[in-house]
């Protein structure tokens, strides 16, 4: 019976899994680093991203 | 509706992951490391869609000027660039046990290597030129350029003798593998069409905002 490899199933799958987290993730806090300065602009006094 | 199209897209991530290890059957020859195919061909299929978009969305900024093509030109490369990554990184991964290699530079990974190449360049092109407006008429071009190379990816396996094998789908003809695979593989691939429209759409707007910042 051939070999599974489990090891490279599990490192493909993880590798995918932590890319598309960390994008997720940095889409996100721009989104709101870029809501809060929008708000701050509106309002008179803009505060740069934090 | 951005976050719906957030949890639609998680919710056929889920399903892909229920059908890639509990529903498709142990392949016969390669055994499960064949599982890997679930993510590599979902990942360039979405690729090649993301690279499609730049075309139509760089001729379109190209002939009106107008903001929201170059928008979702910026935001489907950038996603595009992130699928053709994973799809490199699980290719080599799924090679290494069946081929007994990493990488070789052989007609199909060499011309996925310049086609990512090619758009991370966009990428760094448009991040280098201050002029906002030159900057994403120079992108449009090259976007427009380097979409050529996406036909050339998927024929490469017809046109030059390669290791990777002929495409299992995206072919003349009924898919040549079990239903039970065809299946999972399936919704694999609306997932993954799923979660590049939900990145495409947040990109998008976290770019718009960028603009309006800078007004």
């Amino acid at each position: 019976m051939t070999a599974d490899h489990w090891g490279f199933v599990l490192a493909a799958y993880g590798l995918a899994a932590v890319v598309l987290t960390v994008y997720w993730r940095r889409l996100c806090r721009r989104e709101r680093e870029l809501t809060e300065l929008l708000k701050g602009i509106a309002a008179g006094s803009p505060r740069g991203p934090r | 509706m951005i976050r719906i199209l957030g949890w639609l897209a998680a919710l056929g991530l889920a399903a892909g992951l229920v059908m890639a290890f509990g529903v498709a059957p142990r392949e016969a020859t390669q055994g499960n490391v064949q599982r890997i195919m679930y993510l590599h061909v979902p990942t360039v299929l979405v690729a090649y869609l993301a690279f499609a978009v730049v075309f139509v969305a760089s001729i379109a900024y190209l002939w009106r000027r107008d903001p929201a093509a170059d928008r979702l030109a910026h935001a489907s490369a950038e996603v595009g660039v992130l699928f053709t990554g994973i799809t490199i990184a699980a290719g080599a991964i799924w090679g290494k046990p069946t081929w007994g290699t990493w990488w070789t530079w052989d007609a199909r990974l060499t011309s996925v290597a310049i086609l990512f190449v090619m758009y991370l360049g966009y990428l760094l092109l448009r991040g280098m030129i201050e002029d906002h407006e030159r900057g994403a008429r120079y992108a449009a071009v090259l976007g427009i350029i380097a979409a050529l190379d996406v036909p050339l990816v998927h024929f490469s396996v017809y046109w030059w003798r390669t290791l990777h094998q002929p495409p299992s789908m995206l072919k003349p003809g009924p898919a040549a593998m079990p239903e039970g695979i065809l299946a999972a593989l399936l919704v694999n691939v609306v997932a993954f069409t799923l979660l590049y429209a939900y990145f495409v759409a947040k990109r998008v707007m976290v770019l718009r905002r960028e603009q309006e910042v800078l007004a």
